[in-house]
């Protein structure tokens, strides 16, 4: 992947390479590489234009009319793999399908969010984790809880808001957890937070002598938070097994890239970090996959921290109010023919023959199948009672017992024993 | 044995990482170098890099970090190295710790602990008591010792507890006193308050630096006849009401003293609370002597100026005894 192991001694990017026209005056050049999966690379760019009748709009540039790259074989899925993580994109959208039908029927509470174009980077991401690795995602990767094991009635029952949601009603969307089975770390709905809260995950782990993979995701708009910089700072400094994905969807919220940040690809921060960055198409499960192990792996062996830019587009609105009328219509055109989905279909299908096409069309009942069950129960859970908003602010006594996830830390005898401190210079 | 009020800290927390291999530190400058205040002085040594970590200045990464090794079964104890500068972490502390154990059930036994407070010319940025930012949080247990012995049982008590504990240690306390402190493991209550002088006239409710603040004043008025009882909350978060109105309905007079700035300081909830409890118990009105609505001033006679002193409470507690 980004790195190769022979260069990492002088620098996690790349070589350092000599100059080597006059040994009088060789000069050290730093050389870095931030390795493009991509089969394509879309030249769009997105600016304000003002018009005629004086309102100002977004307007898009480039080769709109590329034509659609194939899917990149997998250097580690087998075909069964290769169907499963389908399979879990396809739970992912019909759920999600589900949510915008519970919504229009009156039964969420608030708003709906959605991952639409973005389930092979939920997916493909989480599929690569082992169990004991940890994750923590963001509103649009629904998909990744499905992947870790939980059922869809979960994130329903926390939209409408449900006495048996995770949360038993305090709050919404994907925001839960879950430390003892599934290692999931809750969300916040402030941007970049979670970043460092994964890497002290690591940190913990590798306390108690073990060294796990932590994944979280951050878009290409939370990316701008402090908290990122100072969260894959400290996991770099700390050489801990962070596994980074910046969705670059293209739109934060309203806000193009363009003018959330300046470099070309987010992956090139790598650099400044001192980490290895990797771009990879969004809409690839197979890319997406590739270079997610390859981060878990480098996680297990303790050799730190790995950025992957996935790139793709968000082809729905912040949330369900939202219709996105700012995004220029080519836009949504050129990403629709790269649908994840109907990309992975036809490459199972048509290009693989991994599926049959009566296998997919079973398939997707199954998944629509399950949808509708889950759907069911989710409906069928009460609301909380209204006291139930009560206790459970602190950890009481008895409440939980906590210990060493993996195993007692490690102790290290050092040298000296207690004795009383000396005052700092200044306070003598 | 005599101890300071930071080496009071010093030995509560290495005893605990002595007892406990979940404990460890992190922080700015706390290896090597033994932290601002030597907090941490000779840890590194005896505990080795991997339990005592330097981390970048980052504040939001320290508290975030803590709190993910906290959710592995860790006791975090992080330091800042001014408790101003908690503030860069507060959307951490408010947003993801705090609400955690309520909204999800992962409990996060951490500690974030360091120095605050003024009488030192620290200028505005390193002489804040910024407690109340975190009384107004629920979920977070906010702690300010004012003696030694308080000082190490509540930073070991903190330590042990299975929620976030925020920390305030006076920093003009760390060398300016000493108290007896056993030698025997113990720890002091988390939430409880201590009846620090007895009295009959009328009631100091107070912590923390405050404390000596309120028992200099007690000196003095002793000799007119004024006989103060004064109560050291220990704990501001949570409160420990019945202590409040118990020390009110015996005196029926009560002071409120505390260092940082007046609006929307914690004289204003306790003043709630005696109001609810022992309404009628009250002889007169209830009293507020509290830092002034600004920014910690740098100058000395500005910060003299700004900062409760001895004879406000001996002007105040005259008054009030007339009432």
């Amino acid at each position: 992947m980004a790195i190769k192991k022979k260069n990492s001694k002088h620098s996690p990017n790349g070589s350092r390479r000599h100059n080597g026209a006059s040994p009088a005056t060789t000069i050290d050049l730093r050389t870095y590489s931030i390795p493009d999966l991509r089969l394509e690379h879309p030249d769009l760019s997105v600016r304000q234009s003002t018009e005629k009748d004086g309102h100002v709009r977004y307007e898009v540039t480039g080769n709109l009319d590329a034509p659609v790259p194939p899917i990149r074989d997998s250097k580690y899925l087998s075909k069964q793999q290769c169907i499963e993580i389908y399979r879990y994109m396809l739970l992912n959208r019909k759920m999600e399908v589900a949510l915008e039908n519970l919504y229009k029927q009156g039964k969420v509470v608030g708003g709906v969010y959605f991952g639409l174009g973005q389930e092979a980077c939920s997916c493909a991401s989480a599929y690569a984790l082992d169990k004991d690795d940890w994750f923590a995602p963001m509103i649009r990767n629904q998909g990744s809880l499905l992947v870790r094991g939980f059922a869809a009635r979960d994130t329903m029952m926390q939209y409408m808001a449900k006495a048996d949601s995770p949360t038993r009603g305090r709050d919404g969307t994907s925001h839960f957890g879950d430390i003892e089975k599934r290692n999931m770390v809750s969300p916040i709905s402030m941007l970049g937070d979670l970043i460092p809260v994964l890497s002290g995950v690591a940190l913990g782990a590798r306390l108690q002598g073990r060294n796990v993979a932590v994944m979280t995701y951050i878009g290409d708009g939370g990316q701008s938070t402090g908290v990122t910089y100072e969260g894959i700072n400290f996991a770099a400094v700390q050489n801990l097994g962070l596994v980074l994905f910046i969705e670059s969807n293209l739109w934060a919220y309203s806000t193009p890239s363009e003018m959330q940040y300046r470099c070309k690809d987010l992956a090139e921060r790598a650099i400044g970090y001192g980490i290895p960055g990797v771009i990879v198409d969004g809409t690839d499960a197979c890319q997406v996959y590739d270079a997610a192990r390859e981060a878990v792996e480098r996680a297990h062996a303790g050799e730190g921290p790995t950025l992957i830019e996935a790139k793709m587009m968000r082809m729905k609105g912040h949330a369900i109010h939202d219709a996105a009328s700012y995004v220029p219509k080519p836009m949504f055109d050129f990403w629709k023919k790269r649908d994840p989905i109907a990309r992975f279909d036809n490459y199972l299908v048509k290009e693989k023959k991994w599926l049959s096409s009566k296998e997919n069309a079973e398939l997707i009942s199954e998944v629509e199948r399950i949808i509708e069950a889950e759907r069911e129960i989710a409906i069928n859970s009460p609301m909380p009672e209204p006291e139930s908003a009560e206790g459970g602010v602190y950890c009481e006594d008895g409440c939980h017992d906590i210990k060493p996830k993996y195993g007692t830390p490690k102790v290290k005898k050092g040298t000296g024993g207690y004795k009383e401190t000396e005052a700092a210079v200044h306070l003598k | 044995m005599q101890l300071t009020y930071l080496e009071a800290i010093r030995q509560g927390i290495w005893e605990e990482m002595d007892r406990d291999p979940s404990v460890f530190c992190l922080g700015e400058d706390i290896g090597i170098y033994g932290g601002a205040f030597k907090v941490t002085d000779g840890f590194i040594d005896r505990f080795g890099p991997e339990r005592v970590i330097d981390t970048p200045i980052a504040e939001s990464a320290i508290v975030g970090a803590a709190f993910g090794a906290s959710l592995t079964g860790m006791r975090p104890v992080a330091e800042f190295q001014f408790m101003d500068f908690i503030g860069c972490a507060f959307n951490q502390i408010s947003n993801m710790v705090a609400k955690t154990h309520y909204l999800w059930g992962a409990p996060a036994p951490l500690v974030l602990r360091g120095p605050s407070g003024g009488y030192v010319h620290g200028g505005p940025f390193h002489s804040q008591n910024p407690e109340m930012w975190f009384v107004h949080n629920p979920g977070l247990k906010v702690i300010c010792p004012a003696t030694p012995y308080d000082a190490k049982g509540l930073i070991k008590a903190a330590i042990r507890d299975n929620n976030p504990c925020i920390f305030f240690e006076h920093k003009y306390l760390y060398r300016r006193i000493k108290g007896e402190v056993p030698a025997d493991d113990y720890v002091v209550p988390i939430g409880k308050a201590n009846i620090v002088r007895e009295g009959r006239d009328l009631s100091i409710v107070t912590y923390a630096a405050m404390v000596h603040t309120a028992l200099e004043a007690a000196e003095i008025l002793a000799k007119e006849n004024i006989d103060l009882e004064i109560l050291d909350l220990r704990t501001v978060s949570p409160l420990d009401r019945e202590a409040i109105a118990a020390t009110v309905k015996k005196t029926n007079k009560v002071i409120i003293l505390h260092e940082h700035s007046r609006t929307g300081g914690l004289a204003g909830e306790i003043a709630a609370i005696i109001n609810e409890e022992v309404f009628d118990d009250l002889d007169g009105p209830i009293v507020r002597i509290t830092g002034l609505d600004s920014a910690v001033p740098f100058s000395p006679p500005q910060e003299h100026h700004y900062l409760p002193k001895v004879e406000d409470v001996v002007r105040e507690s005259r008054r009030l005894k007339a009432y």
